[in-house]
């Protein structure tokens, strides 16, 4: 292992010989141990050993940012001088900035060293779990990783940030099979510290595995009607990216092509919706601690009660546009749990669908958005009566937020995010 | 350009089992000028190597990011190690797929740097021309981009070689708001193969193409949405390129087929009406260069072209060399690996529907009602065929004739039922390379087409 404040004062040294006159520089360390099954099968174990260093220097109220993964003494003074070269290539910006000195803390998340082997007993175990009660899945690929991190981050202005990090991943992507009858891929994903729960048992991947066995039984959809939305947890994370990449980040700020440019401080949703970017909330695992822009990470709002309370924006684009900027610029979402049983929504639908997955094309400017309802199921009479197929659904993310018809009990945390099923009207289904 | 210190590391390469030992870097330059102001001016260089051991059906692999003998060395006896730790937990038994003839691929293209002030320079030309121009936009944006790989490959049977691949981008997006006051955005990507400063080397060589953007976003200004059903379209050669790879490409890469795809159940049928042939292009295409060309892979298997889907019929996969075996199929140099610390996996390189004999102006004379779509900002399909592409700029047939401009839809279909819809083809291909594939790494891809008359499903509002 480097000597990571060896590597950062080097780095420091030769930013300021170059003419830096500010400058923050992260030094990572990164040990991955991978597992990967294909095609139902294990097919290969992977050990990475990487470095990283990037660079940020500002001289006369320019900005340039170098990147490599090299830690020897050439290495560092190469990257210094292209970085001040970068910089004095720019444009100059007054708005161009790094937080001022913050409180210097060390952190220790998660589980820092691996346990391969039994990591690897229960990516077997696994495998077997799924083979035995899911006997109509077949795992196109599965990628489990554990990956130890230790970071430091510095600036000139005297903040120093550490972090030792270790966590274990699952990714699963996987299709339902019987006779002649396929479906379309699912994904599923948890993000855990602990090795102590068989990972079958873990944010929603039993329950993702069953419904994709269940779509393996599709009905017919002819015509469109308009009608509600049930967006599982999974679901719902992407149109809620989309919502907020279209709404409230840095580039539709800058750009002032946000619908919601205006909206600080104003109803944009249902009272009902309380949006939380929370690293510290403690079902996120090894959430962000520090920004990019160095300053502490500390859980906020974007929507409360349905207010929009802050955009999340950088310090560049807050000092551009006089916003406050994010208090974190993590993408860790939670929202908490309603009152209504998963059951219970679906049973006081008329007609509507359950979007397991949505595939869809980017969303306008204005929150249009038109795409395929993926392992989803139609909902008749208050009950789910099978999968679709060929199915597309249409609407407006922020029409979307403004139409909730209720919020699961229920909640999914899969390590990265905290999310219920929500229930939205105002859905576009249509068939073939 | 990478220097070579793990040729003479083959004398360490186990008997019995198969050897990759990769050197590589990695450079990624970008400038991000959004509505005149420069959010990024960013230089990434990556580099290391790295060791694949495929043994008895399992692999191990181990990078690191040293590019020293020494480094090679560690990562050849970890990657043995876990390979080892792999047929000793899991033990399939499988034997080795056959060994190809050796050989060596020269260096076929520079990688040159640019100094970064060129690419801010250049895209700050272009911002100036667009608002001196357009001052009425509510906002544009002006990004440069290249990307470059370089690879020193050895095998233990198969060629060795040193590969190269540099691109280089100019992307212009621009944004109004249409009449009733909406926003809306067009996006125009320019460029291709080669340095930066190969592809551009006048700002002013890029106007007309800017010119015919704003011209679009004009149009699009007053459009309309379209109907919502299952239509008769145009599809232009963009979105047929889409095709090629999200809808049809992705499900015949073997790895995906041994995942329970689509074409799994469907080679040597009909999956297309006779008027189809796709081919996934090696190195060179239609007479002249591919639009990303590759000449060898990462498992030393030289490429050659794949023909997928001829004259309706589903002729072939893209393999590997292990799934190759397995299918009883040529291996032809798909399997390859975006950084030094990635696996190679099967990918696309050149994927494209070949030109038919209609003209473009038969083909819309021929639509009673239907659209012409032109421009795409997305696609996804899943290992069934099914398929959803963004469509952001497209027409309404009536009768024949180009009539409104629409509004940003999403058109979607099952690619083998699809596909047998085809009716017309026109006689040019268009490509486009400036996106990413994604598949667990990303992989710079070219996709391509002529114009298709078929039937989708179209989404309204």
């Amino acid at each position: 292992m480097e000597d990571l404040k060896l590597v950062a004062s080097k780095v420091r040294e030769a930013l300021i010989k170059e003419g830096a006159q500010k400058a923050q520089y992260t030094v990572l360390e990164k040990i991955t141990h991978e597992f990967n099954v294909d095609g139902g099968e294990f097919s290969l174990f992977r050990t990475l050993f990487d470095n990283s260093l990037s660079l940020t220097a500002f001289k006369d109220n320019k900005k340039g940012t170098m990147a490599i993964n090299k830690f020897d003494d050439a290495a560092i003074a190469a990257a210094a001088a292209d970085c001040i070269k970068s910089a004095e290539s720019g444009i100059a910006d007054e708005a161009y900035d790094i937080a001022p000195k913050q409180e210097g803390k060390v952190f220790n998340e998660g589980a820092y060293e691996p346990e391969v082997d039994r990591f690897f007993e229960r990516t077997k175990e696994l495998m077997a779990d799924i083979r035995e009660r899911h006997p109509k899945i077949l795992m196109e690929q599965m990628v489990v990783q554990h990956e130890k991190i230790h970071t430091l981050y510095q600036n000139t202005n005297g903040t120093e940030f550490e972090s030792f990090r270790g966590y274990y991943t699952v990714e699963l992507m996987f299709s339902g099979h019987e006779g002649d009858a396929t479906t379309s891929f699912f994904g599923s994903y948890i993000k855990t510290a602990s090795l102590d729960t068989p990972f079958i048992e873990l944010g929603s991947i039993e329950k993702d595995l069953a419904d994709v066995e269940a779509q393996l039984v599709t009905v017919p959809l002819t015509g469109k009607f308009e009608g509600v939305a049930i967006l599982t947890p999974s679901s719902l994370s992407s149109f809620l990216f989309s919502a907020l990449g279209n709404f409230v980040t840095d580039n539709v700020i800058l750009e002032k092509t946000s619908i919601w440019l205006d909206k600080l401080h104003e109803q944009v949703a249902d009272p009902r919706i309380t949006i939380r970017l929370a690293p510290h909330d403690e079902r996120i695992v090894c959430g962000e601690r520090f920004t990019s822009d160095g300053f502490l990470s500390q859980d906020y709002a974007v929507i409360r009660d349905g207010v929009l309370q802050n955009f999340m924006l950088n310090l560049y684009t807050s000092n551009k546009t006089g916003h406050e900027h994010a208090p974190n610029s993590s993408y860790e979402i939670v929202i908490e749990g309603g009152d209504t049983a998963l059951s219970d929504m679906i049973a006081g639908i008329k007609k509507g669908i359950l979007v397991g997955r949505f595939s869809g094309g980017a969303p306008s400017t204005n929150g249009d958005f038109s795409g395929v309802a993926k392992n989803s199921f139609l909902i008749e009479d208050g009950k789910i009566t099978g999968a679709v197929s060929e199915t597309m659904i249409n609407g407006n993310l922020a029409d979307m937020l403004n139409n909730l018809v209720a919020v699961s009990e229920e909640t999914v945390a899969d390590g990265s995010s905290v999310l219920p099923y929500i229930a939205f009207g105002g859905f576009t289904v249509s068939g073939k | 350009m990478l220097e070579d210190f793990i040729s003479s590391k083959k004398s360490l390469f186990a008997p019995g089992v198969h050897t990759e030992l990769r050197a590589q870097e990695n450079r990624q330059r970008g400038v991000s000028l959004i509505k005149g102001n420069l959010t990024a001016n960013i230089r990434t260089e990556v580099s290391g190597v790295c060791a694949r051991v495929y043994k008895n059906g399992v692999c191990g692999f181990s990078s690191t990011a040293q590019c020293s003998a020494a480094a090679a060395e560690s990562v050849l006896k970890a990657a043995t190690e876990n390979a080892a730790f792999m047929d000793r937990h899991i033990g399939k038994g499988k034997t080795l797929f056959p060994a190809l003839t050796p050989g060596m691929l020269p260096v076929k293209k520079e990688i040159r740097d640019t100094e970064q002030s060129a690419y801010v320079d250049f895209v700050k030309e272009l911002d100036a021309y667009i608002v001196s121009k357009y001052p009425q936009l509510t906002s544009r944006s002006v990004m440069a981009r290249e990307d470059s790989m370089d690879k020193i490959l050895c095998t233990s049977d198969g060629f060795d070689g040193h590969i190269t691949s540099p691109r280089s981008y100019i992307y212009v997006f621009m944004n109004t708001e249409t009449v009733a006051g909406a926003p809306i955005e067009l996006f125009k990507p320019i460029g291709g193969f080669g340095n930066f400063f190969e592809n551009f080397d006048d700002p002013k060589k890029l106007y007309a193409q800017i010119d015919a953007l704003y011209e679009r976003l004009m149009q699009k200004r007053e459009g309309v949405y379209a109907e919502a059903g299952y239509k008769t379209v145009v599809l232009g050669g963009e979105l047929t390129g889409m095709l090629a790879h999200e809808a049809v490409g992705h499900t015949v890469e073997a790895d995906l087929v041994l995942g329970g795809s689509v074409a799994g159940p469907n080679l040597n049928k009909r999956v297309g009406s006779e008027l189809v042939n796709l081919v996934d292009f090696a190195h060179t295409a239609f007479g002249k260069q591919a639009p990303l060309p590759v000449w060898l892979d990462d498992e030393g298997t030289p490429a050659e072209d794949a023909v997928i889907i001829k004259d309706g019929i589903l002729t072939g996969y893209m393999n590997n060399r292990e799934s190759a075996a397995h299918f009883n199929m040529k291996p032809l140099g798909n399997a390859r690996a975006w950084n030094f610390s990635d696996e190679p996996l099967i990918r696309m390189r050149n994927t494209a529907v070949l030109p038919g004999r209609d003209k473009l102006e038969d083909i819309i004379a021929s639509v009673e009602d239907g659209y012409y779509l032109l421009d795409t900002n997305n696609g996804q399909a899943d290992t069934t065929g099914e398929f959803m592409f963004g469509v952001c700029f497209g027409y309404e047939i009536k009768n024949g004739k180009l009539a409104r401009p629409i509004l940003d839809t999403t058109i979607s279909g099952i690619a083998f039922d699809m596909l047998k819809t085809v009716d017309m083809v026109s006689d040019t291909v268009s490509w486009a390379s400036s996106g990413f594939c994604g598949k667990k790494q990303p992989m710079p891809v070219g996709i391509g087409g002529p114009e298709l008359r078929c039937k989708v499903m179209i989404g309204g509002r």
